[in-house]
């Protein structure tokens, strides 16, 4: 006989506020994935070139240092928000995201530290700390999971990425292939990556599973430089099996390897009045 | 004396047909006793067994202060001398280790919360029920490690079927570091149960430990044990070897207290019924010897004629009481073993409501020496007892009376 | 008619042995009656005790919501519900409540917990709430920006009567939900599980904070008598036809409880059929040995020229004269008995705790089977025992009869 609650606890799309962009490169190098040395198939031209392609893609949000502003805006079947937020990265394991708009939530700002997070919360003047056990849902309820965010995969040993030519190849752009490698956590089987010829910046990226079904989308628009770097500033993740729900990230204003403050990423940067 | 008891045997004997009759009713009376204590403790047995069969076990040993959070740390202390001397115990009946942690696993259509359970399916078998109820698949048959088992309703919500990908998320012991790992679907279960078939997720034993990293730690032992009271007898010797040290040791009634209230309901009630029992087989035996004597008024009334005293008629019906308790004793024991084995052997199985199907579905009657020996004192002695009201009633017949041959 | 009046005469001739066999007969029915009260009783009780406790014994929800949960799946218009319940004499109780996951924090504790937003008055008469109280307080009709936690959950923030708790989640819009709150009890509901996650909220205060503008996720309904739940769910079902809700009794979504209930209500029934054969057999043995033992006498009636299918019907007449008698006497001392216990019960040896309440009766049930089921077995058995004896008691030679017994 079981008498547990009957009622499970709803999944815990939980505000993961917490999770608030991990390394911007982290987000990003599950975007792009690079070459294996030598797949075996390409010529030693194609392979420097594939080579290239993917060293573009890797290099495009990675930074010792960043700053940005940006806009995310959060799609789904129920309702539609858009959040303005402030981050600051330094390596992989400092981050601080601070949202400024709307207003309900502005002030609102996660401070994380390698595996410790810290949530500040303006309405309740309270600060309180994130159960790493916490941080695995989904990011804001947007269709970016952990996964997205925590990957450090560097493809450069985790994939095997060869140049492709799509049935539907458009012109101007160039097509790639990659294949994660056996045991590689990821439930994809394979990405498609579409990337414009003239600079090797990505246009889109189609993640397949296992049997070849489309399960996501992830686009670039709006080629735009900010200081030395010119990258895509939108980010559109499209969800394939989810009706009416979509994500997209844009990069009002990026400055890279910049000098930060020694009190960014400290508790009481987190309730500093706006 | 010898006289009298020599006729009581004789008197019995000699109208085979009555005692056949009285002896089968008090014979049966008390196969039935027997039958329903059986049955009694197989109920017992059984729902103690729906509590702690499926999953639980019978008590569970971790760290203390495990159990509130779930601190991937707190993993059982001690753990080589714990299992060494779990061993050697002469209660456990089995055991298995585990590793729990919550975790999210990821399909491509979707993400859900998981507890993770990492198992030794060899000893995990004799303590839940997930390998007899796997519905697709198998219980870690495979040897890549790399096995992931699930129940059906978690199946159908992250939309995937044998062989497919899942990635699994947890936070590491020592820093909450996140680690992940690609497993696949080698076996879907199903309880046909929402609580059971959602939420956890099986893996290897060696597999959960590295991901958390954890070598050669667990964060529970799960146990049964030979006499299935122990779980519920909180002043049994073995929680106190092992409550220490830093571990707890838990029954089964501490880990899902609510049972027990619910447990001591049902079991008022068979009790009750047991009682019931009891008073009516105790009635069949005084109407029964009642009966018997009554109807021989005529014959006492001539051992009176010639001459026996009151207090010789008096020994006869007693003593024919407990010639006939012998007897009848005799018939009960064969006819309540014969049944009880039988349906020991063969169980009662409940069909018409969708159980899974699983062995909880079975009781099993339990025979026990006891049962042989304190119903047949009972039956012997209540007998006995029966029979001294008719007599003295024999005893005070006047002759002359009890002679006449009245219709 | 004549035979009427013999078989009575013949009765109540044999005062002794017809009272043996009335007697055997109309325990047999007493006990076995009470037996079966007590095994619906029983059944009863349990899951009384078990849905007005926490379940309810109706629930509405949006139709996908126990299967898939979510925060958008709501159960939109609770004045219609309410006047519908209302009108609705078999109920008992109702309440709403709603649902969410979020992050409650303490000083440097967080811990994920469900929020349960309930009706601070209503909860109170359809799930008992204010007796799982064990420190501090419950609700009061006019509370706010108050919390109650389940035990283990306070025990765990380290957190007492009076503390503020923060929760953080995300709302029905999106948006970011978050607010702090004032403990005031703590409620041990008797399952550690759900206590060490329980975060109640007045309702009123959780729809805010969710936006939920208005809406519950769930309507719990308590029906006055276990036995009319179905043909009430029926009732609000039909109801609530286009609402896009689905009505459930507490047999579809408590299942694993039911089937719990459902085998321990066959191994009473089991012990039951063992009591109704052991007063069967009473029946036999009694009727049997009287039969046999007046042999002589059924030989002197045939000698003096009774037919032998008169001495067929005697036997059986008396027999189920004394059957019926003792049955209808033993119908009424059952009603009395179990008529009594079915309202002032049967005290446990010790005080049984449930839920956070005390149990300490088991009450006895009266209904048609108590009377039925051992009326007929009685009934049936003794003309199928009576059977053959007189038969051969008809065929008996006179001569020889009365020369043997």
């Amino acid at each position: 006989m079981r008498i547990t609650p009957h009622r499970p606890l709803p999944p815990m799309r939980i505000l993961t506020l917490v999770l608030l962009l991990l390394p911007l490169s982290g987000l990003l190098s599950a975007a792009g994935p690079q070459a294996a040395q030598g797949s075996p198939a390409s010529s030693a031209q194609q392979d420097q070139q594939v080579q290239k392609i993917i060293r573009t893609i890797d290099e495009m949000y990675r930074s010792r240092t960043s700053r940005a502003r940006m806009e995310m805006n959060v799609v789904t079947p129920q309702w539609e928000r858009t959040l303005t937020l402030e981050a600051w990265t330094q390596g992989m394991d400092k981050t601080f995201v601070r949202i400024l708009q709307p207003k309900k939530e502005r002030g609102v700002a996660t401070l994380r530290l390698k595996n410790e997070m810290w949530n500040y919360l303006p309405n309740t003047n309270k600060v309180i700390k994130i159960p790493p056990s916490m941080m695995m849902g989904s990011w804001m309820g947007s269709d970016f999971t952990n996964d997205d965010l925590v990957k450090e995969y560097n493809l450069k040993d985790d994939y095997a990425v060869t140049i492709a030519v799509p049935p539907d190849a458009e012109a101007g752009l160039l097509y790639l292939e990659c294949r994660p490698r056996p045991g590689l956590p990821v439930v994809w089987d394979r990405v498609l990556v579409a990337v414009r010829a003239e600079d090797d910046l990505p246009v889109w990226q189609k993640f397949f599973d296992e049997k070849g079904k489309l399960m996501r989308t992830m686009h670039f628009r709006d080629i735009r430089t900010f200081g030395s770097k010119k990258i895509p500033s939108v980010m559109e993740l499209i969800p394939q099996n989810k009706e009416g729900q979509k994500t997209t990230v844009r990069f009002l204003d990026i400055a890279f390897d910049i000098k930060l403050a020694d009190d960014v990423f400290t508790m009481r940067n987190l309730s500093r009045p706006l | 004396m010898r006289m009298f008891l020599k006729l009581a045997w004789r008197n019995i004997l000699r109208n085979k047909r009555r005692t056949l009759i009285a002896g089968t009713a008090i014979g049966l009376g008390l196969a039935s006793l027997i039958f329903m204590d059986a049955l009694m403790i197989g109920f017992k047995n059984d729902m103690i067994h729906s509590v702690t069969g499926q999953f639980l076990g019978e008590g569970q040993i971790h760290a203390a202060g495990f159990r509130e959070n779930m601190e991937p740390d707190l993993t059982v202390r001690g753990l080589d001398g714990v299992v060494s001397s779990l061993k050697k115990d002469a209660e456990v009946d089995r055991f298995t280790l585990r590793v729990l942690s919550q975790g999210m696993l990821t399909s491509s259509s979707g993400v859900n919360a998981v507890l993770v359970v990492g198992v030794q399916p060899e000893t995990e078998a004799y303590l839940s029920q997930v390998d007899d109820v796997i519905a697709r698949g198998d219980f870690f048959k495979g040897t890549t490690g790399r096995e992931i088992v699930i129940g059906s309703k978690l199946a159908e919500l992250l939309e995937v079927d044998i062989g497919d990908r899942l990635v699994l998320t947890v936070a590491q012991a020592a820093g909450g570091e996140l680690s992940q790992e690609m497993f696949r679907v080698s076996g879907i279960y199903s309880f046909n149960l929402k609580e059971l078939d959602g939420g956890m997720a099986f893996v290897r034993l060696a597999k959960a430990q590295s991901l958390l990293g954890i070598d050669g730690q667990v964060h529970q032992i799960a146990l049964t044990f030979k006499n299935k009271l122990t779980g519920q007898t909180e002043a049994d010797p073995f929680w106190g070897r092992y409550f220490r040290d830093g571990n707890e040791a838990l029954g089964w009634i501490k880990l899902q207290p609510q049972m027990k209230s619910l447990l001591d309901i049902v079991q008022f009630a068979i009790v009750f019924l047991g009682l019931i029992l009891f008073i009516l087989v105790s009635m069949g035996i005084v109407n029964t010897l009642f009966m018997s004597i009554y109807e021989r008024i005529f014959e006492f009334g001539v051992m009176r004629a010639v001459g026996t005293r009151p207090f010789g008629v008096w020994k006869l019906i007693v003593f024919e009481a407990g010639c006939l308790a012998v007897l009848s004793i005799g018939i009960g024991l064969a006819l309540g073993f014969v049944t009880t084995f039988i349906a020991a052997q063969l169980g009662f199985n409940y069909h018409g409501v969708e159980f899974a199907k699983t062995t909880i579905n079975i009781i099993y009657p339990v025979l026990e020496l006891r049962q042989f020996l304190i119903y047949p004192l009972f039956v012997m002695i209540f007998t006995i007892l029966a029979g001294i009201y008719p007599a003295f009633h024999g005893a005070r017949l006047v002759p002359a009376k009890a002679l006449r041959r009245t219709m | 008619m004549l035979m009427l009046r013999v078989a009575f005469r013949n009765i109540f001739r044999q005062k002794r042995r017809s009272l043996l066999t009335f007697l055997t007969i109309l325990f047999g029915f007493v006990l076995s009656s009470l037996a079966i009260g007590m095994t619906f009783g029983t059944f009863n009780s349990v899951v009384d005790s078990f849905t007005r406790t926490n379940l309810g014994h109706i629930q509405i929800h949006e139709k996908d919501y126990l299967d898939r949960p979510a925060l958008y799946r709501t159960v939109n218009d609770l004045p219609q519900i309410s006047r519908l319940l209302a009108g609705l004499p078999e109920v008992e109780a109702w309440a709403p409540r709603c649902y969410a996951a979020g992050l409650a924090s303490l000083g440097d504790r967080t811990s994920g917990v469900q929020v349960i937003g309930i009706d601070p008055e209503r909860e109170n008469g359809a799930s008992r709430f204010n007796k799982k109280i064990k420190q501090g307080r419950v609700f009061r009709p006019d509370s706010y920006k108050e919390v109650i936690l389940g035990a283990g959950l306070a025990k765990y923030l380290k957190a007492r009567p009076g503390d503020e708790v923060v929760i953080v989640s995300q709302a029905a819009d999106g948006s970011i939900a978050n607010d702090a709150y004032r403990l005031v009890g703590l409620l041990d509901s008797g399952s550690p599980d759900s206590d060490r996650i329980a975060f109640y909220l007045p309702l009123k205060t959780a729809q805010e904070l969710f936006v939920l503008d208005g809406r519950a996720h769930e309507i719990i309904v308590v029906a006055r008598r276990l036995d009319r739940v179905d043909t009430l769910a029926g009732r609000i079902a039909a109801g609530l036809q286009s609402s896009g809700l689905s009505v459930q009794t507490w047999k579809e979504f408590a299942r694993s409880f039911y089937q719990a209930m459902l085998r321990d209500r066959r191994n009473h029934q089991l012990m039951t059929y063992i009591i109704l054969l052991i007063v069967a057999i009473g029946v036999l043995n009694t009727i049997l040995m009287s039969v046999l033992e007046r042999r002589r006498e059924y030989g002197i009636l045939k000698a003096v020229g009774t037919k032998p299918r008169h001495i067929f019907a005697l036997i059986l007449l008396e027999a189920n004269i004394l059957a019926l008698l003792a049955t209808a006497l033993g119908a009424v001392l059952t009603l009395g008995i179990n008529g009594y216990l079915s309202v002032k019960g049967i005290r446990y040896a010790q005080d049984i705790t449930f839920g956070g309440m005390q149990l300490n009766k088991v009450y006895s049930a009266v209904n048609v089977e108590t009377f039925l089921v051992p009326a007929l077995t009685i009934l049936v058995f003794t003309s199928v025992v009576a059977f053959f004896p007189a038969l051969k008691a008809s065929r008996l030679d006179p001569a020889r009869t009365m020369r043997l017994y």
